[in-house]
């Protein structure tokens, strides 16, 4: 029963994909319904499953075929069904639904509608399949499948020269992270011999030095392809330009689902981050330092960083997207401090009230007919009420406003930062004060004061086939914290670091919390309550202009890259036209053309000249042999 | 009595006769006549050994020279013909196309 | 009469046909070519998925007829996994480029006989276990090859591109015919017949000095057909100016010729040369992996960047064969039928642009998956499944490469991996962006689609085998697994010490017999004996 229902969760998405990209693709309604059927179907599947696991929750299912078995290789396609994958597919059909049958009123005039929903389906697909993912190799195949379908997604508008850049970069980015993930799934593999999380984890238990000096790069390694996907600095590059694919796209993949893969994985493979650290001879500075510190590290660096890039951003899913970004250096860093629980609580909320913040957006995109400059728009909340109280919703619980879900999960992940290290707590709280700022500033400008220009002034609600999900999603941000989701994976590590027994601890991190809301709120008020341009511009000066261009990140990769592995190429190239195909093969070409001019002159073209010198070449031979 | 030394040396000298013959003869249907010599004096030497050494492979051989001979003759003398109605001449010496 | 020779002999056959069929009838000359190619992808696929790995590793579908038995030749044909995968991937390959040479309008029959005469010479190269036939049904598909480049190719140095391209192979082949007819006289069976040899071997091994002699011979010799670093140059432009059907055959099957003479061949009988050898082939393959990986980003136009691109898929076969482990050599059969496929769509779908006489060079090319959704789409899954995408049979074949290296070679594994993962992705992306997306180019403008079932067929065949193997590797590997395990068991029994051991001995025996005093070794050999030419000097 488990088996089967998990099976045709995974391929219900694949077969309307499939069927798609076979024979409908023309036909937009019947693409369109195939899959948002399929979703549909894989959300009541996992509903089903979840009430027939729901006795026992802790028992992993699993389920397996061997896929490609070659001497010690073995690579089984599993499904594992315990809380953590059971909440996560709760996530990617519940917020999968929603966001489908946003896009059929959001896309409803895109001549390749077909095409865009086989590409969902293909997404939502991969994204499943990692989920379910038993063991490490399947876990790279749906890894590298929602990277293409993302890269799809994305260049959904190729014939838009951004939007093709844009995909571009996000592959070669995922890429760069995935080639330290495989890396580290061959290294695990060689040593342990297996790639089921369960063998493996049950190895290390009997023998946790099993790794040896290899411990920590191994974890490292993997941590590589969380860098990748959960889009973590200095990786984190491509997800900003993801913006340019269209806004439901955004919501799904860079909102709710594929970023939070990485930390998804992160809390699968944590049996392997919670050895006891090892580094090999040449890396002995860093005894000391553990696997969880760096990923913590990068968690909090993230998560400043994207915050204070966001204050400076004027298109609305640029801001959405470096907020995506902090919030999931959030999620990192919680689970680098052991947190893994409060991580994944985090994860769930964020990709409700995400999601509603990027269908919001999108819901205003399409009414101001693809203006997306905050300061182009603004008077949009008695234009569009639906839409600005749900995103007022999903920013209220982005900044972790009680009694919205945000506050409950972000009070945990600040709980789990304040327990264990207070520099990454301070920074932590600078970024949640920081969250508050910028999404009220957002709000200020796109929705209060009157409108800034025409395309605005004449926006008007969207259909209810695009506020239906929205309210939908809006119930969820609110009631998301209560639904006891963080106790549940609180029970599920019950070795991670979540004990409510510090109420001392609770109440300082809850005010703190607080807090850090009306330091944010009010200067936003002030700065931006009824504002036409942006006073921060004069105000911060340099810093504006480099937090406004990224922190020059970009063009420090440009630069790298361009003296590297751009010389690299230019060099190879050269060598291959001039050395290998040039200089040596024109040499001889050159030794052979000129032996032949020499020897044509032996060449009279008369046939008895060479019948002459044949017979004297026969005579002198037979007169050595003979002789 | 004829020795198998006399036969060998009638087929050298039809042999040599031929191969001056091809060396030194400009027009072509005299140079194939040469040729021709040349093969019967091979011929001529295998029959006289396969006679000498009691051994019938020579002769078996010489059957299938002639028939080569025969269908070798037929395509070159075709070949003339159609080389004269191209080029108006059967004479070696105009014929150095193979020049570079 | 084995199955085999009839696949083999079916396209011949068709050959011999079309020569007495009038060449104005294009209709009955494109008829009988599709057909006997048709019969034979047919035959091949069903000897495919009739065979059963689990009767065990040796030879299937047999036949032995003597010929020059003087000599030890036979006309012997015969499967195990490794070359039934091969034989598919070719009949495949074959039907697919004979559907692509209807665009050939010149001499059309002309075409079609050498092309038929180079599919039947790549299917009888891939089934003999006769090392005289072997080479004698690779230059029967090697010839034509040169013809169809020079006659019916593209572009304006052409006539130069065949030189090189008939002066590389050629040599290449040449060097490795000496390496062959070597190891015929080393081995001492009296016989050409691989089976035959094998056996010799095992009872009385080449020694070493031989083996080392022998083995730089083959690997060089099929290295320069495989396009193996540094002698890869004739690749990329040799496609870039081959007829689209020439190509797909010639990249697509033909080349594999080299690889699989060193799987085949140079392994089990050179058991300690290969291993002696093995690290080289490792150094060289990232020649292969990232230096063609980076020329590759270079190009400007798409036909070099895939020309280029194949010849760094090259680098993870010889990186899975210098592994000389179960998984690698698995893995890099397997790439080697997933390249096949690969290669044959992607230069058959350039080939559709330029044989409408439309520029590849990538700057005035652009949006063409907006105009021609048919091709665009097609293109799109090439360069993915060139990207190492799962889902395709090249992820299977370069991840089984990987993982089976990494204990002999972490280092060049991780190069490898960066070669694949990011350099690929660098390169197939940016020809993608160029040639697929943006706005159209003028240049663009009114090219017709591949409409109709017909005219997708050849690039849909290609695309449901790689598919279905990427899908279910198991149809692949399960098939190959056990013959390279019995291979590379032979070399193991073949090689009594390891490597190391060998050397010491040897070298405490004989000094001169040490492997790299080898060459000077056999000249002094020639010349009876050393002293003797000393005094004549």
């Amino acid at each position: 029963m488990n088996a089967f229902l998990s099976w045709s969760i995974l391929l219900a998405p694949i077969t309307a994909a499939v069927l798609i990209g076979l024979f409908t693709k023309q036909n937009s309604k019947l693409s369109s319904k195939l899959s948002i059927g399929a979703i549909g179907f894989s959300f009541l599947m996992t509903l089903l499953l979840a009430a027939v696991n729901s006795g026992t929750p802790e028992i992993p299912v699993t389920s397996s075929v061997t896929w490609l078995e070659v001497g010690g290789l073995k690579v089984e396609l599993g499904m594992i069904i315990d809380p953590l994958s059971m909440m996560m597919l709760l996530v990617v059909t519940g917020v999968g639904t929603a966001i489908h049958i946003f896009s059929l009123g959001y896309m409803k005039d895109d001549p390749s509608l077909g095409r865009y929903f086989g590409f969902l389906s293909l997404f939502t697909f991969s994204m499943l399949g990692i989920v379910l993912a038993s063991n490490f190799f399947q876990m790279f195949i749906f890894w590298e499948l929602v990277g293409v379908s993302s890269y799809l997604l994305i260049g959904f508008w190729f014939e838009r020269k951004p939007a093709a850049a844009a995909c571009q970069k996000a592959f070669i980015v995922n890429r760069l992270g995935d080639f330290g993930f495989l890396i580290g799934i061959i290294l695990i593999w060689s040593i342990t011999g297996s790639l089921d999380f369960g063998e493996i984890s049950g190895a290390f238990t009997e023998n946790p030095a099993l790794l040896g000096a290899s411990t920590a790069i191994a974890g490292l390694l993997i941590f590589c392809g969380v860098l990748g996907k959960s889009a973590q600095f200095p990786l984190h590059v491509w997800l900003p330009d993801a913006m340019e694919g269209p806004t439901p796209v955004s919501a799904l993949i860079h909102a709710a689902t594929m970023v939070a893969a990485g930390v998804y994985l992160l809390c699968r493979t944590l049996f392997l981050f919670e050895l006891p650290t090892s580094w090999p001879e040449d890396f002995a500075w860093l005894n000391g330092v553990s696997s969880l510190h760096i990923v913590a590290l990068i968690g909090a660096i993230t998560s400043i960083m994207a915050a204070l890039i966001a204050t400076r951003q004027d298109d609305i899913k640029r801001i959405l997207a470096y907020s995506t970004l902090s919030q999931l250096g959030y999620m990192v860093m919680a689970v680098g401090l052991g947190g893994a629980a409060a991580g994944m609580f985090h994860l769930t909320t964020h990709a409700f009230f995400k999601a509603l913040l990027f269908l919001g957006a999108g819901s205003v995109i399409y009414a101001a007919h693809h203006e997306q400059d905050i300061w182009k728009l603004g008077g949009l909340r008695k234009k569009m009420p639906v839409t600005f109280w749900t995103f007022l919703i999903g920013t209220l619980a982005l900044c972790g406003a009680p009694p919205f879900s945000g506050f409950y999960s972000k009070e945990e992940v600040l709980l789990a930062a304040y327990q264990s290290n207070v520099v990454l707590f301070v920074l932590a709280a600078i970024t949640a004060v920081l969250t508050t700022f910028y999404m009220f500033r957002l709000v200020f400008v796109a929705f209060g004061g009157s409108a800034k220009s025409e395309s605005a002034d004449h926006a008007h609600e969207s259909p209810s086939v695009m506020t239906t999900p929205l309210v939908f999603l809006a119930v969820l941000s609110v009631v998301g914290g209560w639904l006891g989701i963080g106790g549940y994976f609180g029970h599920f590590f019950d070795h991670g670091a979540v004990h409510h027994g510090h109420h001392e601890n609770q109440t300082v991190v809850m005010f703190i919390g607080i807090g850090a809301i009306i330091f944010g709120f009010f200067p936003a008020f002030f700065m931006y309550h009824g504002a036409e341009s942006d006073p921060l511009k004069k105000g911060l000066g340099g810093i504006g202009e480099f937090l406004k261009n990224r922190m020059l990140i970009d063009e420090a990769y440009q630069w790298f890259i361009s003296r590297t592995h751009e010389a690299l190429a230019r060099l190879a190239d050269w060598i291959d036209r001039w050395i290998l195909a040039g200089f040596l093969v024109k040499g001889i070409q050159f030794t052979g053309e000129f032996t032949g001019r020499a020897l044509r002159l032996a060449q009279t073209g008369n046939t008895q000249t060479y019948a002459l010198l044949f017979g004297l070449g026969l005579a002198v031979a037979l007169f050595v042999i003979l002789l | 009595m004829i020795q198998f030394e006399h036969y060998l040396i009638v087929s050298a000298l039809l042999f040599c006769i031929g191969l001056l013959g091809v060396l030194t003869r400009k027009n072509l249907l005299v140079l194939y006549m040469s040729l021709e010599l040349m093969l019967n004096a091979a011929n001529l030497a295998l029959v006289a050994a396969s006679r000498f050494h009691d051994n019938l492979n020579g002769q078996i051989m010489v059957f299938f020279i002639i028939t080569v001979a025969a269908a070798e003759v037929s395509v070159g003398l075709a070949l003339i013909v159609a080389l004269f109605r191209r080029r108006q001449t059967t004479n070696v010496q105009d014929l150095s196309e193979l020049k570079l | 009469m084995s199955v085999l020779t009839t696949i083999i002999m079916l396209p011949l056959i068709g050959a011999l046909t079309l020569l007495f069929v009038p060449s104005r009838h294009k209709t009955v000359v494109r008829m009988i070519a599709c057909s006997v190619t048709f019969l034979s992808m047919l035959l091949a696929a069903l000897t495919f998925f009739e065979f059963n790995a689990s009767d065990g590793a040796g030879y299937r579908n047999e036949q032995i007829t003597p010929w020059v038995e003087s000599l030890g030749i036979q006309y012997h044909v015969g499967v195990d996994g490794i070359n039934i995968a091969l034989m598919l991937m070719a009949a495949v390959v074959g039907y697919s480029a004979t559907l692509v040479a209807k665009s050939i309008t010149t001499r059309s029959k002309e075409f079609h006989v050498l092309l038929l005469i180079m599919i039947g010479g790549v299917l009888g190269a891939f089934a003999s276990l006769d090392l005289f036939f072997f080479y004698f049904f690779h230059e029967l598909a090697l010839i034509p090859t040169f013809i169809m480049i020079g006659f019916w190719g593209r572009g304006e140095n052409r006539n130069y591109i065949t030189f090189k391209v008939t002066l590389y192979l050629s040599l290449g082949a040449l060097i490795a015919l000496v390496g062959l007819v070597m190891l015929y006289v080393k081995a001492g069976a009296g016989s050409f017949d691989i089976v035959e040899i094998t056996k010799a071997v095992q009872a009385n091994p080449i020694s070493l000095a031989d083996q080392n002699m022998i083995f730089p011979l083959l690997l060089f010799g099929f290295g320069i057909l495989v396009s193996l670093w540094p002698f890869h140059t004739w690749a990329p432009m040799g496609y870039g100016a081959a007829p689209t059907a020439t190509a797909m055959v010639h990249a697509g099957a033909l080349k594999k010729f080299g690889l699989y003479g060193l799987i085949r061949i140079a392994l089990p009988i050179l058991p300690d040369a290969a291993a002696y050898w093995a690290h080289i082939i490792a150094w060289l393959c990232l020649g292969n992996l990232l230096y063609c990986g980076w020329v590759a980003m270079r190009q400007k136009n798409l036909n070099l960047v895939i020309g280029n691109s194949s010849v760094a898929h090259m680098g993870f076969v010889f990186l899975g064969i210098s592994s000389l482990s179960l998984i690698g050599v698995t893995g890099a059969i397997t790439v080697m039928v997933a390249h096949g496929f690969l290669a044959a769509l992607t230069f058959g779908l350039t080939g559709y642009l330029a044989d409408r006489g439309k520029s590849l060079e990538l700057d005035q090319m652009g949006g063409i998956l907006k105009s021609m959704p048919a091709i665009g789409s097609f293109l799109v899954l090439a360069l993915m499944a060139g990207c190492g995408l799962p889902g395709f049979a090249n992820f299977v074949g370069e991840a089984m490469v990987l993982f089976g290296s990494w204990s002999s070679f972490s280092m060049i594994t991780i190069f490898g991996v960066w070669a694949g993962l990011v350099i690929g992705a660098v390169y197939m992306l940016r020809a993608l962006r160029r040639a697929l997306h943006g706005p159209l180019a003028s240049n663009y403008e009114g090219v017709a689609d591949a409409s109709g079932i017909g005219a997708k067929a050849p690039y849909l065949i290609l695309i449901v085998f790689l598919t279905l193997f990427g899908v279910f590797p198991r149809m692949l590997t399960d098939k190959i697994s056990p013959a390279v395990e019995s291979s590379l068991d032979l070399m193991k029994s073949t090689t009594s010490l390891t490597v190391a051991e060998k050397l010491n001995t040897d070298s405490a025996d004989q000094t001169s017999e040490a492997p790299l005093a080898a060459e000077s070794n056999s000249r002094g050999n020639l010349a009876e004996s050393p002293q003797l030419e000393s005094t004549q000097g």
